[in-house]
C-alpha cells in the first residue's frame, strides 16, 4: 500500500510539474492513417466465413487438413544432452556478460539473447516448427551429466497432486518479470534472475526429478505446449510435417494444470498488448504522451494481468458450458476445458509472433551488430559494413502497411487454424457434425470476437 | 563555499576553449594520450533513454554521443585521457532515472552523468546529482533548469531550452503569419508551457490570442475540434505530439482544403518522421521551429557539412546507411555539443577526477560566448552560468515542395529572458 501510495504521489507530482516531453509519433502514427477498419473487418469476416464453411462441409474435411505427412526416420543418435550442455554453456557465457559486460541493454548479450533471440524467436520457432527445446533447453544434459556424476537419484517423490501448481507459478512470476518489472533488460539484474532461475531449476530436477521439468518449470511447460502446434513432430518412428496443430490433435486431452497453462498463456500475451494501449492508460489515468515509467505502474500492470487472465479463464469456461449446454451433452466443464484449451494455442503463439514483430526487426539488428563484433573490438565478423541500427522501415507508409498487414495476416491465421482444431475436436466429442456445430456457437463467437480483439489492438495507439 | 579564487577566470576558459581542440589535433598519435598507460579514462555516464517511451530519440542520442567521442578521442582526448562513455538505460523512467544516476556515481566511477533528454527524468534525477554532487549534464531542452527548479550541479549547455525558443518566434509568427492566434496543444504540462509562454510573447508583440484549445493526451481523432477554431484567426500555432500527430495534420487539411489560416508549428511533432510522407502534404507551405535545420540549407555552414558526416547523416538529416531512416536533427546535436563543452569545461578546470568536480562546474559556469565551430555545429550560443542554461539562435522553416527551408533565423538576444534563478549562489 505504501509502495502505491509512494507511486501515485511520484505520478502526481509529476504530472503537475511543468515538463516538456515529447512522445514520438513512430510507427503507431502510420498505422492510425491505415484504414484499418477495413483491414479489421476483412480479418473478422475471413475468420467467420471459416466458422460457416466448416458448417456447410462435410464432417471429414477438417481433419484431412491436420493429416500429417511422415517424412524421413527419426535418427539414430541422440544428441540432446550434448546441444544442452552446450546451451547451458552460451547461457552461462551470457550470464557472465551480464555481470561484468557493458550496461546498455542494446550491446550487452545477455538482455539481448534472452529477450530477442529466445524470447522472441525460439518461442515462436517453437510453435511454428516444432520441439527445438529437446535440444536447446540448458536443463536436462547438466541434469545428467549430474546424475551421471554423483549417482543420485530425486530426493523427493514428485507428487501427482500437485500438478501444475508449481509452474504456474512460476510462469505467472515470469509474467510478472516481463510484463511489471520496472527494469527486465537491465543486464545485471536479468544476470541475477537467469542465473539464479537456472540454478534452482536444476536443484528442483536434483529434488524431483526430471519430472520438474514437466510440472514445475514453467518455460519447458510453455515451449512443450507450443511444441504441440509446431509443423513437425514425430510419429511411429518417423519425422512428420502436417498443418500447425496437428500434434495437439493427436493428443488432444491435457491435464487440468496444463489446460489453465494454455489459458494464462494467451491471456498474458493479451495484457501485454492491452497495457501498451491509449485505452488502458486512460483507465488507468497515466497519460501516455508523457508515460511515466514501467516503475509507476508495476501494480496496475500485476492487477491487470491477474484479472485478464481470471477474465479470460472465465469466458473461456462459460463459452464451453454454454455450449455443451445447447447441445444437451451435460458433460463436465472441466473435461471441456481440458480438451478445447489447446485450441487457444495457436492463437497464443499468433499473438507471441504479431506482437514481437517489430521488436525482432529493431533488436534483431541489435543482436546482429553484436553478432558481427562480440568483443567491440571494431571487428567484422559478418561482413555487414559500417553499420547502423535502422528504424526508418517503421517511420515508412509502404513498410509500415506490409508490417501490419502481415501481423493481421498471422492473427487472422492463428484463429482460422484455433477454429479448424476446436472443429474437429467437436465432431470427435459429439460424434456428429450438427451437434458439433451447436455445441461450438458459443467457442466460435468467442473466437471472432478474439480476432477482432487482436486486430484492434494492433491497430489502437498506443503509449510506449 | 569553495574557495572561488581557485576558480579558473572566464578568460583562461574561453582561452581554452578556443585552442584546445587545435592544440590537441597538432600533436601526433602517440603523444595524444600523455597518461594513457597510466591515466584512467574520463569516464562520463551517458543516462540514455534505450527502453520506453524515449527509445527513438535514445537511439539518435547514442549515436550522436559514439561519433562526438570518437572524435574527441581522436584528437587525444581529455586532458590527455581517453573518454570512456558508460550507458545506462533510464527506460525514461525518472525513478530509474535518479537510480541510474547513484550507480553512475558509486558503481561505475563516473566523473559526470550526461545525456537526459525526457524531462520528467531529468527531474527525477537531478535531485539524487546533487546529493551526490554529480556534475549532470542535461539535454533535455526543458526549462525546468534555467526556472531554477534543479541545483548546480546541473547544467544545460548543449541545446537552448523551450521557454527562450517560443518566445523567439512570436516575432517572426506575428509580423509574417498574422497577429490573431488560435492555439492547439495537448492538455498536459509540455502543451501548457507552449500555451502559456507563446500567450505571453503574442501578447507582448501587440498581437491576440482568440482561442485555447486543449486536446486531451489520448484523443486520436480531431475533426469535432477544428469547428471551435474561430473564424478570423489568422494563424494556428500547433504543437501537438504522439502517435495521432499525423492523423492530426491530415484531419486539420481535410477541414481546410488548403484554404485555411496560416499554420505554424513546432518540428518535435515531425521529428524521425520525413517530411515528405504520404500524408503530410496538406503541411505544404506552412512554417514550423527548427532547433537545426534538418535539411541541408543553400548557406549550409562547414560546421553543418563536417557535423553530418561524423554522424553519418545525408543532406535530408536522414543516415547515410538507410534514407528512410530520419534522424531527430532538431534535438541531438545538443550531446554532442555537451560532450565538446565538458571537454572544454574540464580543460579550464584541469580536471584530474572527481575532486574536481566543483572546479567543473565553475569552469563551466565561467563560460560566456561559445563560437560557432565543429564542436559547436548548431551554431553560435551564449552561455548562462547563473542560470546553467544556453542560448542560441533559432531557426524558422517553411515546407516547399516536400523540403525544410529556412526561412528565418533568430538572434540570439531574441532568446534571453531575465533570470530566474543564480545557481552561482548556491554552495557546492
Amino acid at each position: 500500500m505504501l509502495v502505491r501510495t509512494a507511486l501515485f504521489a511520484l505520478v502526481l507530482a509529476l504530472a503537475c510539474l511543468p515538463s516538456p516531453v515529447w512522445a514520438h509519433a513512430s510507427e503507431q502514427g502510420f498505422v492510425l492513417l491505415l484504414p484499418t477498419e477495413i483491414y479489421t473487418a476483412a480479418g473478422v469476416a475471413t475468420v467467420g466465413l471459416t466458422i460457416v464453411l466448416l458448417a456447410i462441409l462435410p464432417a471429414w474435411v477438417a481433419a484431412r487438413l491436420f493429416r500429417p505427412i511422415r517424412l524421413v526416420a527419426l535418427p539414430r543418435f541422440a544428441l540432446h544432452h550434448i546441444t544442452s550442455c552446450l546451451s547451458a554453456g552460451v547461457l552461462a557465457f551470457l550470464v557472465l556478460r551480464g555481470v561484468v559486460g557493458p550496461h546498455d541493454p542494446m550491446v550487452n548479450p545477455l538482455p539481448l539473447f534472452i529477450w530477442v533471440v529466445w524470447w522472441v524467436v525460439m518461442v515462436a520457432l517453437q510453435g511454428l516448427l516444432g520441439n527445438h527445446w529437446r535440444w536447446t533447453n540448458p536443463w536436462t544434459g547438466p541434469a545428467a551429466v549430474l546424475a551421471r556424476l554423483t549417482g543420485s537419484r530425486p530426493m523427493v517423490r514428485y507428487r501427482s497432486r500437485w500438478g501444475h501448481v508449481p509452474g504456474l507459478v512460476i510462469f505467472l512470476g515470469f509474467a510478472a518479470f516481463l510484463l511489471a518489472d520496472p527494469a527486465p533488460t537491465d543486464p545485471h539484474r536479468l544476470a541475477w534472475v537467469v542465473g539464479g532461475y537456472w540454478y534452482l531449476t536444476l536443484m528442483g530436477i536434483t529434488l524431483f526429478g526430471p519430472r520438474w521439468l514437466l510440472r514445475g518449470e514453467a518455460l519447458s511447460i510453455l515451449m512443450r505446449a507450443y511444441a504441440r502446434v509446431g509443423l513437425l513432430g514425430r510419429m511411429r518412428g518417423r519425422v512428420a510435417m502436417g498443418l500447425w496443430g496437428w500434434q495437439g490433435l493427436a493428443r488432444p486431452k491435457v491435464s487440468t494444470g496444463l489446460a489453465v497453462f494454455i489459458i494464462l498463456m494467451l491471456g498474458v500475451g493479451s495484457f501485454d498488448g492491452i497495457n501498451e494501449t491509449f485505452l488502458w492508460m486512460g483507465f488507468i489515468g497515466v497519460n501516455p504522451l508523457e508515460f511515466p515509467g514501467r516503475s509507476a505502474v508495476v501494480v496496475q500492470n500485476l492487477v491487470g494481468m491477474l484479472v485478464a487472465n481470471i477474465a479470460l479463464l472465465g469466458i473461456f469456461a462459460c463459452c464451453l458450458a454454454l455450449g455443451d449446454r445447447l447441445a444437451g451433452t451435460r458433460r463436465p466443464v472441466l473435461d471441456a476445458v481440458r480438451l478445447f484449451a489447446p485450441t487457444l494455442l495457436p492463437i497464443a503463439l499468433a499473438y507471441h509472433i504479431a506482437h514481437y514483430v517489430t521488436v525482432f526487426l529493431v533488436d534483431g539488428q541489435y543482436v546482429l551488430a553484436y553478432l558481427t563484433d562480440p568483443l567491440n573490438t571494431g571487428a567484422d565478423l559478418l561482413g555487414l559494413g559500417h553499420f547502423h541500427v535502422t528504424t526508418g522501415f517503421l517511420n515508412t507508409p509502404g513498410t509500415v502497411r506490409a508490417i501490419w498487414l502481415s501481423q493481421a495476416g498471422v492473427v487472422v491465421a492463428g484463429h482460422v487454424i484455433a477454429i479448424l482444431m476446436a472443429h474437429v475436436l467437436a465432431l470427435r466429442w459429439h460424434g456428429n457434425n450438427l451437434r458439433a456445430i451447436i455445441a461450438q456457437a458459443p467457442l466460435a463467437i468467442f473466437m471472432i470476437g478474439y480476432t477482432f480483439f487482436g486486430l484492434w489492438l494492433l491497430a489502437s495507439p498506443r503509449g510506449v | 563555499m569553495t574557495d572561488n579564487s581557485k576558480a579558473p577566470s572566464r578568460r583562461a576558459a574561453l582561452k581554452t576553449l578556443a585552442g584546445g581542440a587545435a592544440a590537441a589535433a597538432t600533436l601526433p598519435l602517440w603523444a595524444r594520450y600523455t597518461h594513457a598507460q597510466t591515466a584512467e579514462p574520463i569516464r562520463i555516464g551517458f543516462q540514455v533513454h534505450r527502453t520506453g517511451i524515449g527509445a527513438a530519440y535514445g537511439r539518435w542520442y547514442d549515436r550522436t554521443t559514439q561519433a562526438a567521442t570518437r572524435l574527441i578521442n581522436d584528437a587525444g582526448g581529455i586532458n590527455g585521457r581517453p573518454v570512456e562513455i558508460v550507458a545506462e538505460d533510464d527506460g525514461t523512467d525518472p525513478k530509474r532515472g535518479a537510480e541510474v544516476v547513484e550507480k553512475f556515481a558509486s558503481q561505475h566511477n563516473c566523473d559526470i552523468a550526461f545525456g537526459t533528454l525526457f524531462s520528467h527524468v531529468v527531474i527525477g534525477s537531478a535531485p539524487r546529482a546533487g546529493e551526490l554532487k554529480l556534475p549532470y549534464f542535461v539535454v533535455s531542452e526543458g526549462h525546468h533548469v534555467a526556472s531554477g527548479m534543479l541545483n548546480r550541479y546541473t547544467l544545460q549547455p548543449g541545446i537552448t531550452d523551450v521557454k527562450s525558443q517560443v518566445q523567439a518566434m512570436a516575432p517572426f509568427v506575428m509580423e509574417n503569419l498574422g497577429k490573431k492566434v488560435t492555439l492547439i496543444f495537448p492538455d498536459y504540462a509540455y502543451g501548457h508551457d507552449h500555451r502559456d509562454f507563446f500567450s505571453a510573447a503574442v501578447e507582448a508583440q501587440g498581437g491576440e490570442v482568440l482561442a485555447k484549445l486543449a486536446i486531451p493526451p489520448t484523443e486520436t481523432s480531431f475533426t469535432k475540434y477544428f469547428p471551435k477554431i474561430p473564424r478570423d484567426t489568422e494563424v494556428i500555432y500547433h504543437v501537438m505530439v504522439g502517435p495521432a500527430v499525423l492523423t492530426f495534420v491530415k484531419e486539420m487539411g481535410e477541414f481546410f482544403g488548403g484554404r485555411g489560416p496560416e499554420l505554424f508549428g513546432f518540428i518535435d511533432s515531425l521529428e524521425a518522421i520525413a517530411i515528405n510522407s504520404p500524408g503530410l502534404e496538406f503541411l505544404e507551405g506552412t512554417h514550423f521551429w527548427e532547433g537545426m535545420p534538418r535539411h541541408a540549407q543553400p548557406d549550409q555552414s562547414e560546421y553543418d557539412k563536417f557535423y553530418r558526416a561524423q554522424v553519418g547523416l545525408n543532406d535530408r538529416g536522414a543516415s547515410l546507411n538507410d534514407p528512410t531512416d530520419v534522424s531527430t536533427y532538431g534535438h541531438m546535436f545538443g550531446c554532442w555539443e555537451t560532450l565538446y563543452t565538458v571537454k572544454q569545461g574540464m580543460e579550464a578546470a584541469g580536471y584530474r577526477g572527481p575532486q574536481d568536480r566543483a572546479a567543473l562546474i565553475e569552469a563551466v559556469e565561467a563560460m560566456s560566448i561559445i563560437p560557432h565551430s565543429n564542436e559547436h555545429p548548431q551554431g553560435p550560443k551564449v552561455f548562462n552560468g547563473k542560470t546553467h542554461q544556453v542560448f542560441g539562435q533559432q531557426h524558422i522553416s517553411r515546407i516547399e515542395n516536400g523540403n525544410l527551408v529556412k526561412v528565418h533565423t533568430t538572434s540570439i538576444e531574441d532568446t534571453f529572458y531575465p533570470d530566474e534563478v543564480d545557481y552561482t549562489k548556491q554552495p557546492f
